[in-house]
């Protein structure tokens, strides 16, 4: 077999930084309007999940009216249950459910020709969604906090590492999402890849339920899976369940799964890649 | 001979095997295939050289399931190749994806890849900005796709509301916003109207003129004619004809048609046979007609004529040329193979 001679690559202006921040910078920004396009179907799920919230919020004002439990009062638990709740709603599916659609369907085949890196380039487009999803979500957790006579505001020696806890729910939740949207490539379909996700951080992420309802091992096992820092972590935070070395460490968890997640994610693609078959067209 | 030419695409002994799930019919299968994991290999691309020069305009073109369009995803980096080689522009594309997406440009007749919930300006702007192209370029770039597709109609709309017309238009412009040196048009008339078929060809033939070397994959024969000097034809994954149009036609499409309308319904069609032994002479559905059917290299227009004339007279008559068609019908119905001795090798081009 004769091997090939390489042409020469033809001078193109070289790439710069410069280029590809503005490529995700209109990425991020054209997601969020696309969003906007789908405006009513996206407050019904927010609506869907808000009434979800408020039945967890009558329910555990009428457990926790005899007293608290676990170290839960009342008004904990609402900070808790609120703050979980706007956690949970963002990169709640646009990121997994496009992408999932988008490998079934073949189209992946476009975003491939594109010239952005692939993961960058969904992390944008969550950004964009998160913006709309955060604010939405705030929205509906301070009309519940007013509805259920106010919520308090965490302890100020707790305060900074709460922000830095509810940003980094950010990489970790894209980091889980990403991961399972990928599953596809395997799978071909994605909705049990879904449910699945789904069920797990409902169950690991104390969304649902505190962890320290949970059995030991249950809880044992959350505080290192990469489930807690997506809803857990923060709303503890805020609430003032989590104080000292005990808030560094779970802060800590929460940073190193999204690096983690990020570089799986990365090894999974190239896999994934090797792996693409685009039926047709 | 042209000036010496640089060749922009290349591949050698280019394969892409894909694994296929053997399953049996039904739950039972799907189950079993769960325990015993059996796949068997489907080879889309069985090795294929291709060298495609700068500026050329080439047809690839076979049956459906030929590995037509693997081949396009394989040049443009979606498809990783199984063994080969291949350079783009001095690239490879699958290992720099996102370089070579800055210099190639792909249209994909069956997808979109325009932004569905957008209007179309939105989703050019954002390919700009992907891409890079600076403002004053941008905007001289969307003018020149303007004149050419009409685009200035369909920015304000929403990409899922066009028609499929409208939507291949604004496809073509974003796949050339950033004025890519190589393009891959994989079916672009496909289910287009007339009208738009003629508006996207010529916008073709525009680019070729411009110089950007484009590869075309299609099942419609008149684009082929209309913009390509040379054809690639590939069956099961190999290339079966490499070289240029002409050549094909009189190697495999030398079967010519006159049919003629006559004045009186004609007696001597045994007359005729005799004087054009080489050819087929028949009666049409009525006596008033009569086709002959021959050799294009045996014969002569010029003969068939004056031996029709000499029994009948003549009110009308046209000839049936030979089209491409006739050369990929006959690669459908494995007519044409390679080494058997009509394939002429790729050299025989320029």
């Amino acid at each position: 077999m004769t091997s090939a001679t390489v042409p020469a690559a033809a001078p193109l202006p070289a790439d710069t930084r410069m280029r590809r921040l503005r490529a995700y910078r209109r990425m991020a920004r054209t997601a969020l309007r696309s969003l906007m396009a789908y405006q009513t179907s996206f407050l019904f799920g927010m609506l869907a999940s808000a009434f979800a919230a408020l039945s967890m919020l009558y329910l555990w004002r009428s457990v926790l009216s005899s007293g608290s439990r676990h170290g839960f009062d009342w008004p904990q638990m609402k900070a808790y249950l609120l703050v979980a709740f706007v956690a949970g709603s963002l990169v709640s599916s646009y990121t997994d459910y496009r992408m999932a659609n988008r490998i079934r369907q073949g189209d992946v085949a476009l975003d491939l020709v594109r010239p952005v890196d692939y993961q960058w380039g969904r992390f944008a487009e969550s950004l964009g969604f998160v913006v709309y999803e955060a604010g939405t979500a705030v929205a509906v957790a301070l009309v519940a906090a007013l509805i259920f006579g106010g919520v308090p505001l965490p302890d100020p020696h707790t305060w900074g590492l709460f922000v830095v806890s509810a940003l980094l729910v950010f990489p970790l939740r894209f980091g889980i999402v990403y991961v399972s949207g990928l599953l596809v490539f395997w799978t071909q379909n994605y909705v049990g890849v879904q449910a699945a996700r789904i069920a797990l951080i409902t169950l690991f992420s104390g969304a649902l339920v505190p962890l320290v309802f949970l059995p030991e091992w249950m809880r044992v096992a959350s505080a290192y899976l990469p489930f807690a820092g997506m809803a857990s972590t923060p709303a503890l935070l805020y609430s003032g369940g989590l104080h000292g070395s005990a808030a560094t460490t779970a802060v800590a968890v929460q940073g190193v799964w999204s690096v983690v997640l990020w570089w799986l994610a990365r090894a999974m693609w190239a896999g994934a890649c090797r792996k693409l078959t685009v039926h047709g067209g | 001979m042209h000036a010496p030419q640089v060749t922009l695409i290349q591949t050698v002994g280019l394969r892409k095997v894909f694994r296929k799930p053997d399953k049996g019919p039904g739950i039972r299968g799907s189950l079993r295939h769960l325990v015993q994991r059996k796949f068997s290999d489907h080879v889309a691309v069985a090795g294929i050289d291709l060298n495609i020069a700068e500026g050329e305009a080439v047809a690839y073109v076979g049956p459906n399931g030929a590995g037509k369009s693997t081949t396009v995803k394989m040049l443009s980096g979606i498809l990783v190749p199984t063994s080969g080689q291949v350079f783009v522009d001095g690239l490879v594309p699958h290992r720099a994806r996102v370089e070579n997406a800055r210099r190639v440009g792909v249209v994909f007749g069956q997808r979109t890849q325009l932004w569905w919930d957008l209007p179309v300006r939105e989703s050019l702007e954002l390919l700009r900005d992907m891409h890079g192209v600076k403002g004053p370029r941008y905007q001289a770039r969307l003018e020149q796709l303007d004149s050419v597709l009409g685009l200035g109609e369909l920015l304000p709309k929403t990409a899922r509301k066009l028609s499929l017309g409208q939507r291949m238009r604004a496809d073509l412009a974003a796949a050339l916003i950033h004025e890519p040196r190589v393009v891959y048009l994989d079916e672009p008339t496909i289910g287009l109207d007339i009208s738009v078929k003629d508006r996207v060809r010529s916008f073709v033939r525009q680019l070729v003129a411009d110089g950007t070397t484009v590869l075309l994959t299609t099942h419609d024969l008149a684009d082929i004619e209309e913009l390509c000097q040379r054809i690639v034809i590939i069956d099961a994954g190999r290339v079966v004809y490499d070289g240029d149009l002409q050549t094909v036609k009189d190697l495999h499409v030398r079967e010519r048609t006159m049919s003629f309308e006559l004045a009186e319904a004609l007696t001597g069609v045994d007359r005729i046979a005799e004087r054009l032994p080489a050819a087929q002479v028949q009666l049409g559905s009525n006596d008033h007609e009569l086709t002959v059917t021959f050799d294009r290299i045996a014969l002569g227009a010029r003969e068939v004529l004056s031996a029709v004339l000499a029994e009948a007279e003549i009110v009308d008559m046209h000839i049936d040329e030979p089209a491409i068609e006739t050369v990929v019908r006959k690669v459908y119905a494995g007519e044409l193979r390679v080494g058997a001795g009509n394939a002429p090798a790729a050299e025989s081009t320029s």
